[in-house]
């Protein structure tokens, strides 16, 4: 039986969706099934949502590190806006968006803990976890090593595109799993208890990611952007 | 000097991880005090309060 999945015309996809096929035969089927679907969906809605496949590929990557998953929870998503009656128009459709994203990924990761090899793998957050490196930030006595900088007025720098650039660059360079819990907390907006849930970890330990995620992305951030534009240290 | 001193009961460490608890869990009386005393001597860790605050912006401004 074909599966009722409205899907946009093939003309309203870019090229990534079409390599999709490469993944299985479900984008193929889907095709099928949106060739044959009536109605379709109204054309500017599928180009409207195309326009952020680029974002939610960006989330979806950094949170689940796995290009294939990645494709797929953001397929999943467009397919469900297109298909469900859900946006109201009250926030913008990006936030809408990502909100179906959210649950999808979530969906994803609690798959993934059921696979044992993959639930393994988020035991490196442990290894993450004592890099000895990053408490060189310290001397031994507690003390900056290195005074942080003056950024200036950072707030300025939230209006240039090439700062957004670097914030991906600077969340990319993050160890997998803590950009995954810090993508968790600050762009999916999870509760600190429910990650904890999701990934069957302490608070405490929840806290020691995400304050070596902020201190890493300060870091990143300091070097990269903000040195020179302050008074230095 | 007593005021530096009082400033030093919690290390720039201390003060830095207790600045990003602070955006996922409430702090209690004891930390919210030595916070603020550490943070009315130490420029660096006062950076850095404000740098924490900025990165939660700049994170909301990378969902819009």
């Amino acid at each position: 039986m074909i599966p009722f999945i409205v899907a946009p015309p093939a003309t309203g996809m870019d090229a990534r969706s079409t390599t999709r096929a490469s993944h299985g035969d479900d984008w193929i089927i889907i095709r099928v099934a949106s060739a044959l679907s009536r109605p379709m969906p109204n054309a500017d809605y599928s180009r409207d949502l195309d326009l952020h496949r680029g974002y939610l590929m960006r989330v979806a990557r950094l949170q689940l590190r796995d290009e294939a998953q990645a494709e797929d929870v953001v397929q999943e998503t467009l397919l469900a806006a297109l298909s469900g009656s859900g946006f109201s128009g009250q926030s913008s459709l990006r936030t809408w968006l990502t909100g179906i994203l959210k649950h999808k990924i979530v969906d994803a990761i609690r798959r993934k803990q059921r696979e044992p090899t993959v639930a393994s793998a988020f035991g490196d957050i442990d290894s993450e976890m004592d890099i000895e490196e990053f408490d060189a930030m310290f001397n031994p006595r507690g003390a900056w090593a290195a005074k942080p900088a003056d950024w200036g007025d950072p707030e300025a720098a939230l209006n240039q595109r090439q700062f957004l650039d670097m914030m991906d660059l600077c969340l990319e360079k993050l160890p997998p799993n803590t950009a995954r819990v810090f993508m968790m907390r600050e762009v999916m907006e999870l509760e600190t208890d429910e990650i904890c849930k999701e990934l069957a970890i302490n608070a405490n330990n929840l806290w020691v990611i995400l304050y070596r995620a902020r201190m890493a992305l300060r870091l990143c951030l300091e070097q990269n952007w903000f040195s020179g534009k302050g008074t230095p240290a | 000097m007593i005021r530096n001193a009082l400033g030093h009961v919690i290390s720039c460490k201390d003060a830095s991880r207790l600045v990003s608890r602070r955006e996922d869990a409430p702090l209690s009386a004891w930390q919210r005090l030595v916070l603020r005393l550490h943070l009315a001597v130490c420029t660096g860790c006062a950076r850095v309060e404000r740098q924490i605050r900025f990165l939660r912006s700049a994170m909301q401004k990378y969902r819009q």
